[in-house]
C-alpha cells in the first residue's frame, strides 16, 4: 500500500512535468513544425498561389531549379562571407572585451558594459537607416577619412561591392558585439577568482590563462553564441534588406532577402520556389548547429 | 530596492495587460477578436467607401480631393483612405489574401501600380471586378496609360497619375555655362554629353543623376526611343542595338561625371536632389515634389523633354498607378459611380484633378480635365513656367512600348548589368547574363 | 596605507591601455546613436548633408510626427506597440518558463529527447512559415489582432532553453521540503520558482520586450489595418514614399528606440545576473 501511494505520488509529478511543458510544446509544433511541413509540401508545388499544382515534369523540379540559379548561388556565398568573416571577428572581439571587463580593479565597468550593449537597444530598422546615412557618399565617416587624410575624394561606400559588404560587416559587428559579450561576461563571472589565483601562482602569463582557463571554461558559452550566430547569419534579412537592398548588383544579398524577394518582391510571387530555399537553409542551419554541439561538446 | 523597481514593472505590466484584454484595446486594433480580422467592407453603409493608397504627400491629397468632389452627388458619401507605407504593402494585400483565398482583408478600391496589375488579375483572377460598364468615356485617356489597365480586353482600372517623364533643369546653371533650355530640346545624348562635362567643370554640379539600384534610366530611354526591353514575350537585351547604344551613352556619361548614379532611392532623392548635388533631375513627373523640397532654388528651374539616340525630342513615361475594384467590394455601383465621377472624366473630374494637382501635384491623364485653367497656371518654383500644360501635352507623345509582367525583374537585370559593365566587364556578356537570368525567372529555359 | 594607494595606482597605471580601448569601443558603440539624436533636430536637407551638430528643428520635427498619419498617430502606434509587447512578453516568460522548469526538474529521457526536437524549431527560417503561417492565422480569423501578432512568438525554444539554463540553479531541497510541506506541483512553481527566479525573469523579459517591440516582418504582414500599426511599421512609413524627411524620420527613429533603452537601463542589473545564470 505504502508502496502503491509512492507510485501515484511519483506518477502524478511525472504528469505535472508534462504538464509544465505541453503549452510551450503544442505552441512550437503549431506555429512552427507544422507550417513547416506545409512550406515543404508548397515546395513541390509550382504556380500562383492562389492555385498551387504539383511541379512537373519532376517533383522536385524547384530543388533542381536551384543548382542552375546562379543570384540564388550569390546570395549564398554572400551569407557564408558574412558568416566566416563577421562571426569570429564578432566573438573574439566579445571575449576580449568581456575579459578586459571583468577586470576587478577597473573603474566604471558598469558604465562601460552600458554603453557596448546600448547597441542592441536599437531596433533593426533603425540602426540600418543610423548606417546608411553614416557612410553615404557625403556623409560622415567620407569627411572623417578625408579630414584625417586617408582618402583623398568621397568613396561610395554602399555603392561599390567590395565596400558594401565591409559595412555590412562593420553594422552587424557594431549591433551584435555587445549582445554577445553580455553571455561571455556572465560567464566568466561564474569562474572563481580563485582559479586565476592559482594560476598567477603558477606562473601563468595573462595570455596562458586566457587560453589555458577561460576558453576551457567558457566552452559552453562559445558553443551557445557560435550556434546563435550561425543561425542569425544564416538567415540574415534586415541589413541586406535596409541597408543595401542587396545591391550593387545584387552583390551583397542574403539567403533569406532573395527567398523574401521571390515571395514578395517586384510582384513575382513564387511561393513553391521560395519554400524549396528556405527549406535549403534549414537544412544548412540544423547540420552546422549539429556539427557546432559535437565539436563544442566535451562534457558527460 | 531592485526587487521593488522590478515588481512595480510585473504588476504594472500585468495592470496594464488586463486593463487593456478587457478595455480600451477593444476599441481599437483589438475589436472583437473574431469580426476585426475584416476591412469590414459589409459593415460599410451605401454611402461609404475603402480604399488603400499610399503616399501622403501624392496619391492620398488626389483621394481626399475625389471623396470631397463626390460630395455634391451624394452628400453623405465617405471614402476610408487607409494608408498603406508603400506601394508593395498593397501588392502584398492582394498575394496574401490571394494565397488564403480570403479575400475579405482587402479593401472596396486599391491603388495599384500600372507595371504589376496585369499579372496580378492572371494570378488572382478571383480578386478583382472588372468596371467595363461604368459609366466612363474611355477615349479620354492617354493610350499608353490604359494599356496598363486593360487586361484580356476588358476594363479593370482607372487612371489616377500620369507618368510622363521631365528633364527639368537648372537654368541658372546652364546660363552660367551658356546654355538655356532650348539648347537642352532636341539633343543627342553625346550633345547633352559634352554640355554635362562643362557644367561639370564649371559648377562642380552633375547634370544628372539616377538611383543606381532601381535604374529607371535605360527604361525610360528605350522607350523614348519606341523600342521595349521585351520581344514576343521573351527579353531582348542581347540583339537589341538600342539597348546596348544606351548603356554605352550610360556608362560613357558617368564615367565622364555628368552622371551620378545613387545607391538606392532615397540616396537619389535626399542626396542627390535635395542635397543640391545636380543641375538636372528626370523622371516621372512626380519627381516634382522632391525638386520643390530646397527652397532656395525656387525659380531656377525649368522642364523639357528628354534626349535621344537621334537627336528628336525623347518622351517616356515612368510608374504610375490606377485605382481598381477589388472581389471584396459589397457595393459595386457605387464604387464605380465614384470613380467615373471623379478620376474618370465624369461632372466631379474638374474638381478632382484641379484639388489633385494642388494638394498632391497628381497630374491627370484625363485630356479633357487637363483643360482646365490650373494647368494653365504658370508655376513659380519654374520660373512661371507652365508646366503642367506641358507635361500633359508631353504625356500624349509618349509611345507604347510591349509591357511584361516581368518588367521590374528586367529592369533590375539591366542594372546589374550596368553596373558591372563600368566596372569593367564585357557588355556582350553582361547582357547574355542578365537576359539568361531573366529568362529564368519567367520559367523559358 | 599609503603602500596601498600607490600599490592601486600602479594597478590603474597598468590599466591605461585597457581604459583606452575601452573608450575608444565605448565611442564607436554609442557615436551612431549620439547622430540619431542630433539628426532629429535638424531638417531635411541638413541631415543628407552629414550635419553632427544639434540644430533647431527639434520642435518642428516632433510637431510633424505627433501630426503624422492618418490611419494612427505617434501615440496609437506607441501604445500598439507597447500593448503587444507587454502581453507578448508576459505570456511568453509564463510558458517558456514553465516548460523550461519541466524541461529541467522532471527531466527524464525522453524529456530531453522532445527538448532536442524543439531546438530545431529554431533552425526554422521565418520566411519559410510565412506563408502558412498568414493562412492559418486568416483562418482563424485573427488577422488584426493582438494574438495573431504574438502567436507565433510566445513560445521560443531560445526562451525555454534559457529557462532550462538557468533551472539548474535552483535547489531541488526546497521542492522536497515544499512538497513535504503539502504543496500541489503547480503551487510549487508560482510560490517557490517564480520568486527564486526572478533575475531570470527580468533576463529573459528584456530580451522578449526587446524583440517584439522590434518585430516588423510578421506585423507587416498580419497587422494590415492602420489602427493596429506599430512603431516600426510607422518608421517603414516615414522613410518610403516618393520624398523622405530625414529629421522627421530620425525622430521617429528616436522614439521608436527610447522604451527598449528604458527597459534595459531599468532591468540591466538583473539582466546581467539572469544571463549569468543562463551561462553556467
Amino acid at each position: 500500500m505504502n508502496k502503491n501511494k509512492y507510485k501515484s505520488v511519483q506518477g502524478k509529478q511525472k504528469a505535472a512535468g508534462w504538464m509544465f511543458l505541453a503549452p510551450a510544446t503544442i505552441l512550437i509544433f503549431v506555429m512552427s513544425f507544422y507550417p513547416m511541413i506545409r512550406a515543404f509540401i508548397m515546395s513541390l508545388q509550382t504556380g500562383s498561389s492562389a492555385n498551387m499544382t504539383w511541379a512537373t515534369p519532376n517533383i522536385f523540379n524547384n530543388y533542381t531549379r536551384m543548382f542552375k540559379d546562379n543570384l540564388f548561388k550569390g546570395s549564398l556565398v554572400n551569407t557564408y562571407l558574412y558568416l566566416i568573416i563577421q562571426v569570429p571577428i564578432m566573438l573574439i572581439l566579445a571575449i576580449l572585451l568581456a575579459q578586459l571587463l571583468n577586470n576587478k580593479d577597473l573603474k566604471f565597468k558598469g558604465l562601460f558594459r552600458t554603453m557596448v550593449f546600448l547597441p542592441c537597444a536599437t531596433s533593426l530598422v533603425s540602426y540600418a537607416l543610423i548606417f546608411k546615412s553614416l557612410f553615404a557618399t557625403q556623409g560622415l565617416v567620407n569627411d572623417v577619412l578625408q579630414k584625417i587624410g586617408i582618402t583623398h575624394s568621397n568613396i561610395n561606400f554602399l555603392g561599390t561591392t567590395a565596400t558594401a559588404k565591409i559595412v555590412i560587416i562593420i553594422a552587424l559587428l557594431w549591433r551584435w558585439t555587445g549582445y554577445n559579450m553580455v553571455f561571455y561576461l556572465a560567464g566568466l563571472q561564474n569562474i572563481e577568482y580563485s582559479v586565476y589565483e592559482a594560476a598567477k601562482i603558477d606562473g601563468a602569463n595573462g595570455w596562458k590563462t586566457f587560453w589555458g582557463i577561460t576558453v576551457p571554461l567558457l566552452r559552453p558559452t562559445i558553443v551557445m553564441t557560435f550556434i546563435m550566430s550561425i543561425n542569425g547569419t544564416l538567415q540574415l534579412f534586415d541589413e541586406s534588406v535596409n541597408l543595401t537592398k542587396g545591391g550593387p548588383a545584387n552583390s551583397t544579398i542574403t539567403m533569406s532577402h532573395y527567398i523574401f524577394n521571390n515571395s514578395f518582391g517586384n510582384g513575382v510571387a513564387n511561393f513553391g520556389y521560395a519554400s524549396a530555399m528556405s527549406f535549403v537553409v534549414f537544412i544548412m542551419v540544423a547540420i552546422l548547429a549539429f556539427i557546432n554541439l559535437k565539436v563544442g561538446d566535451t562534457r558527460d | 530596492m531592485k526587487r521593488k523597481a522590478l515588481s512595480i514593472l510585473l504588476v504594472s505590466a500585468m495592470a496594464l495587460g488586463m486593463f487593456a484584454g478587457c478595455g480600451s484595446s477593444e476599441k481599437k486594433a483589438d475589436s472583437g477578436k473574431k469580426e476585426a480580422a475584416k476591412v469590414d467592407t459589409s459593415a460599410e453603409d451605401e454611402h461609404t467607401l475603402s480604399v488603400f493608397a499610399w503616399d501622403e504627400n501624392f496619391n492620398i491629397p488626389a483621394l481626399e480631393a475625389a471623396a470631397e468632389a463626390y460630395k455634391a452627388k451624394d452628400p453623405d458619401f465617405k471614402l476610408n483612405i487607409s494608408t498603406q507605407s508603400q506601394s508593395s504593402d498593397v501588392e502584398d494585400a492582394v498575394t496574401l489574401a490571394g494565397s488564403s483565398g480570403d479575400y475579405s482583408t482587402l479593401p472596396d478600391i486599391v491603388l495599384f501600380q500600372d507595371h504589376f496589375i496585369n499579372r496580378y488579375v492572371n494570378d488572382y483572377p478571383d480578386a478583382w471586378q472588372d468596371i467595363n460598364d461604368a459609366n466612363i468615356n474611355w477615349d479620354d485617356f492617354g493610350s499608353e496609360k490604359l494599356s496598363y489597365s486593360t487586361i484580356n480586353d476588358k476594363h479593370y482600372g482607372v487612371p489616377v497619375d500620369n507618368g510622363t517623364v521631365i528633364f527639368a533643369y537648372r537654368t541658372d546653371i546652364l546660363k552660367e555655362c551658356g546654355y538655356t533650355i532650348d539648347d537642352m530640346t532636341g539633343i543627342t545624348w553625346d550633345q547633352f554629353d559634352k554640355i554635362g562635362k562643362e557644367v561639370y567643370e564649371k559648377t562642380g554640379k552633375y547634370l544628372l543623376s539616377m538611383d543606381g539600384n532601381g535604374n529607371d534610366l535605360p527604361y525610360m530611354m528605350l522607350q523614348a526611343e519606341g523600342v521595349s526591353q521585351f520581344k514576343d514575350g521573351k527579353p531582348n537585351f542581347v540583339d537589341n542595338k538600342t539597348m546596348a547604344d544606351i548603356i554605352n551613352v550610360i556608362v560613357k556619361l558617368k564615367q565622364d561625371n555628368v552622371l551620378y548614379l545613387a545607391n538606392d532611392w532615397s540616396d537619389y532623392t535626399d542626396q542627390t536632389i535635395v542635397g543640391d548635388m545636380v543641375a538636372g533631375v528626370m523622371n516621372g513627373n512626380w519627381i516634382i515634389p522632391t525638386i520643390k523640397q530646397v527652397k532656395d532654388n525656387s525659380g531656377k528651374w525649368a522642364i523639357t523633354s528628354i534626349p535621344t539616340l537621334t537627336g528628336k525630342e525623347g518622351f517616356a513615361s515612368n510608374g504610375g498607378s490606377s485605382l481598381y475594384v477589388t472581389a471584396n467590394c459589397k457595393n459595386t455601383d457605387l464604387a464605380k459611380d465614384f470613380l467615373a465621377y471623379t478620376f474618370g472624366g465624369g461632372e466631379g473630374s474638374k474638381d478632382t484633378y484641379d484639388n489633385a494637382l494642388k494638394n498632391g501635384g497628381v497630374i491627370t491623364t484625363c485630356i479633357s480635365a487637363g483643360q482646365s485653367d490650373v494647368y494653365k497656371e504658370g508655376v513659380d518654383y519654374f520660373g512661371g513656367q507652365p508646366i503642367y500644360q506641358k507635361i500633359v501635352e508631353m504625356g500624349a507623345n509618349v509611345p507604347t512600348v510591349e509591357q511584361s509582367d516581368y518588367h521590374y525583374t528586367a529592369r533590375e537585370q539591366i542594372a546589374a548589368a550596368i553596373h558591372n559593365i563600368d566596372g569593367g566587364a564585357k557588355a556582350k556578356d553582361e547582357l547574355k547574363n542578365a537576359q539568361d537570368q531573366v529568362n529564368f525567372a519567367m520559367g523559358n529555359e | 596605507m599609503i603602500k596601498k594607494k600607490v600599490n592601486s595606482s600602479a594597478i590603474q597605471r597598468r590599466l591605461i591601455p585597457t581604459y583606452i580601448f575601452l573608450i575608444i569601443v565605448s565611442f564607436i558603440s554609442v557615436f551612431p546613436l549620439y547622430w540619431m539624436i542630433t539628426a532629429a533636430t535638424n531638417d531635411t536637407v541638413d541631415v543628407a548633408k552629414g550635419k553632427i551638430w544639434f540644430g533647431t528643428h527639434a520642435a518642428e520635427n516632433f510637431q510633424k510626427l505627433l501630426n503624422y498619419g492618418r490611419g494612427i498617430n505617434l501615440g496609437g502606434a506607441m501604445w500598439n506597440s507597447f500593448f503587444y509587447a507587454v502581453l507578448q512578453t508576459i505570456l511568453c516568460l509564463f510558458i517558456c518558463s514553465l516548460a523550461g522548469y519541466g524541461f529541467e526538474l522532471y527531466h527524464d529521457k525522453y524529456k530531453d529527447r522532445l527538448f532536442g526536437i524543439l531546438l530545431l524549431a529554431m533552425m526554422v527560417p521565418q520566411v519559410a512559415t510565412m506563408i502558412p503561417l498568414f493562412k492559418m492565422i486568416s483562418g482563424m480569423k485573427l488577422l488584426n489582432t493582438s494574438i495573431a501578432f504574438i502567436l507565433p512568438a510566445i513560445s521560443t525554444p531560445f526562451m525555454i532553453m534559457m529557462f532550462r539554463q538557468n533551472s539548474r540553479n535552483f535547489p531541488v531541497d526546497i521542492m522536497e521540503a515544499a512538497r513535504i510541506d503539502g504543496l500541489s506541483e503547480v503551487m510549487i512553481f508560482f510560490k517557490m520558482y517564480m520568486p527564486v527566479m526572478k533575475s531570470t525573469y527580468a533576463a529573459a523579459a528584456v530580451i522578449c520586450f526587446m524583440n517584439a517591440w522590434n518585430a516588423y516582418l510578421w506585423p507587416k504582414v498580419v497587422m494590415n489595418k492602420p489602427e493596429a500599426q506599430t512603431m516600426p511599421m510607422l518608421i517603414a512609413d516615414l522613410s518610403s514614399g516618393y520624398t523622405v524627411d530625414y529629421g522627421l524620420l530620425m525622430m521617429g527613429v528616436l522614439f521608436c528606440s527610447i522604451p527598449t533603452m528604458i527597459v534595459f537601463f531599468v532591468l540591466q542589473k538583473q539582466f546581467a545576473e539572469g544571463i549569468t545564470g543562463s551561462v553556467k
